[in-house]
């Protein structure tokens, strides 16, 4: 790929968060940052909502001259007298691994009765995906998850980094972040297309609990199809199936499919898991191709660029994304309109019901106009 | 043979680690063991008696590089097939040694599949051990064992004292003090005790002599260049004394005062 070398100068997401959520996928209690206070704070916030412990070894100018040993043995004592945690987490950051901090030490000196999984990780990667491959390969070595998952994800997020370098936030030396389109203009749209007949394919291809918006606008076509009378128009596509992936990540799509089953929307199509989104694209492409190549428009919500466009090109694409720097590189592979979710992933943390998204909720008051 | 040693030198710097590694891996490679060594100082020049006076690109100037480094990139037979490679680091003053020592163990642990197969690795490590980087080989598991270079000069014993507190403090065993002569009094004596006082024993005892700087000055090692030497001989015994060994302790340092008056 010729733009695996290009500098990029955006800023993106980190190899140390990205090791955090693997830890909260892999259902640990608390998680330990080892490092200075301050490092990876908004996340580190978020995940708390999520449910889990997270806490910082607080390395200060000292720590970073004489080393953590204690501090990190120390926080073990205490996360464990505090949380009762039956799976911990510690995380390194790029102050102590600088410094050659080593984790399995204290860890071994702390000698809890509990599991620990050391992530030796810092947020110097190309590829933020590092961060998750480092967790996985530590939990295979704790035990906590077998040879099989583990191939399995690490083959996912080969292509969730191949996906990114295509058409997402890492194919451009600098990408300026975007609102995309108005959201209102993008509602009165569809329900026009709606309102002429045409037929329509939604297609939820999300990113794990990011899934809990991104389904709302499945269900918002579909409301308003039906309003308009023309619900047999709309064809349901997601990847929500219930038995892939890391326990948390199928336990989301639990909590969506039961959702869409009350609500009465029946998904016609399973593409796959919620952590398969970066392979989902060929399953679509082919289900397009072979059953649904002559409709008139889609909705493609969660990481459309995941997505080719052999099929899809003679359709009107309307996609949504919570990415601002994905608003381009859409509108390039010729997505007619983009819309953002802005600060989608913090609302869908520490959830287990669908969360109305901004473009749902427009979708829904534009109707009851236009009714 | 069955053996699977993994070692690091220790000593304070100047003292003749890399002299010795050299000579020491030289003597194994005549006995016909496979041997590697592994220069972990930035100055990377550990190996260069091995390699008729050459350098060899380190595996840091490789990754700087962007190049996805295979072993045949950074591994270099010298004398004998004795396996040489250097981690390079940054320019004095620039970037962080630690750190790049790290990286590049990692790295090696990664692409160097001949790394099981060595009878002997040789780890030698710069003098001073500054920061957590500089025991990266050890705390990666790579080696089993170390040995303390010293002479019967005040300073070197304090920083041999100094390595062997670390070394007990990193849980790695030490199996012997190594003697480079540096001709002053009682030497022998005092570096004997030292190492029994600790809890060890003293190995060898190098002489000084001109000819392992004449050697090195035409870039080879004694083994090399003065094979029937008295000192090529010496450094035989070391090495084969070296292989046989099968014993290790976790060093006691010895307080200051102890120190001092050892060396009166």
């Amino acid at each position: 790929m010729d733009n695996k070398n290009i500098s990029i100068i955006h800023p993106r997401p980190s190899s140390i968060v990205a090791a955090l959520y693997t830890l909260r996928d892999l259902n640990v209690d608390v998680a330990i940052l080892h490092g200075p206070p301050g490092c990876s704070f908004k996340h580190a916030r978020l995940l708390e909502e999520d449910g889990i412990h997270v806490v910082t070894t607080a390395l200060d100018e000292s720590g970073f001259v004489f080393g953590g040993h204690d501090a990190l043995v120390n926080i073990l004592h205490k996360v464990n007298d505090m949380f009762h945690p039956k799976l911990i987490g510690v995380v390194g950051t790029c102050a102590s691994m600088i410094i050659g901090e080593e984790m399995h030490e204290p860890v071994m000196e702390a000698n809890l009765d509990v599991p620990v999984i050391e992530v030796e990780v810092h947020a110097g990667y190309r590829n933020n995906t590092k961060g998750v491959l480092f967790a996985l390969e530590s939990a295979l070595d704790a035990g906590i998850i077998d040879r099989e998952e583990f191939k399995r994800q690490q083959h996912l997020l080969e292509e969730a980094t191949n996906v990114e370098l295509r058409h997402g936030a890492a194919s451009k030396e600098y990408l300026a972040p975007s609102r995309g389109d108005v959201k209102y203009k993008v509602a009165q749209r569809i329900i026009e297309l709606l309102k002429e007949g045409k037929r329509g394919i939604t297609i939820m291809n999300a990113k794990k609990e990011t899934g809990y918006m991104f389904a709302d606008i499945t269900l918002a076509v579909n409301e308003v199809a039906e309003q308009l009378g023309k619900a047999d128009n709309i064809i349901n596509m997601a990847n929500i199936d219930q038995n892939l992936g890391l326990p948390r990540v199928r336990h989301h799509a639990e909590c969506i499919m039961k959702d869409f089953e009350e609500k009465g929307l029946k998904v016609h199509e399973i593409i796959g898991g919620l952590d398969e989104y970066p392979i989902t694209g060929t399953t679509i492409d082919q289900l397009i191709q072979e059953k649904y190549s002559d409709y008139d428009f889609a909705v493609i919500t969660g990481v459309p660029h995941a997505i080719p466009m052999d099929h899809l090109s003679d359709m009107e694409i309307i996609s949504v994304t919570n990415g601002p720097r994905q608003v381009l590189p859409l509108k390039e592979l010729g997505h007619e309109h983009v819309l953002v979710e802005i600060d989608l992933h913090p609302k869908t943390l520490g959830v287990n019901h669908i969360v109305e998204s901004e473009f749902g909720a427009t979708l829904r008051e534009v109707a009851k106009e236009s009714l | 043979m069955n053996v699977h040693k993994r070692i690091a030198i220790y000593g304070k710097g100047g003292i003749g680690k890399s002299s010795t590694a050299s000579n020491v891996a030289a003597a194994c490679a005549d006995e016909g063991y496979k041997v590697m060594i592994i220069g972990c100082d930035p100055k990377s020049d550990s190996s260069i008696t091995l390699l008729g006076g050459k350098r060899i690109p380190t595996i840091l100037d490789l990754l700087r590089d962007g190049v996805d480094v295979k072993e045949e990139d950074v591994i270099f037979k010298g004398y004998k097939g004795v396996q040489c490679v250097e981690v390079g680091g940054p320019e004095p003053g620039i970037g962080c040694a630690g750190r790049g020592i790290i990286v590049a163990i990692q790295t090696l642990k990664k692409i160097s599949k001949s790394l099981n197969e060595m009878d002997l690795i040789i780890y030698d490590v710069p003098g001073d051990i500054v920061c957590g980087g500089f025991v990266a080989p050890i705390r990666k598991g790579l080696v089993k064992e170390a040995y303390v270079l010293t002479s019967g000069e005040y300073m070197p014993l304090y920083a041999a004292n100094n390595i062997c507190r670390g070394l007990a403090k990193i849980n790695t065993p030490l199996s012997g003090i190594i003697c480079n002569s540096r001709s002053v009094s009682r030497e022998e004596e005092i570096v004997t005790k030292f190492a029994a006082e600790i809890g060890s024993e003293l190995m060898a005892f190098i002489p000084k002599e001109q000819i392992v700087q004449d050697c090195e000055r035409d870039g080879f090692s004694v083994i090399e260049k003065a094979p029937d030497s008295n000192i090529a001989q010496i450094y035989r015994k070391l090495a084969r004394a070296i292989m046989e060994r099968d014993t290790s302790v976790m060093p006691k340092a010895l307080d200051d005062e102890r120190l001092r008056e050892l060396t009166r």
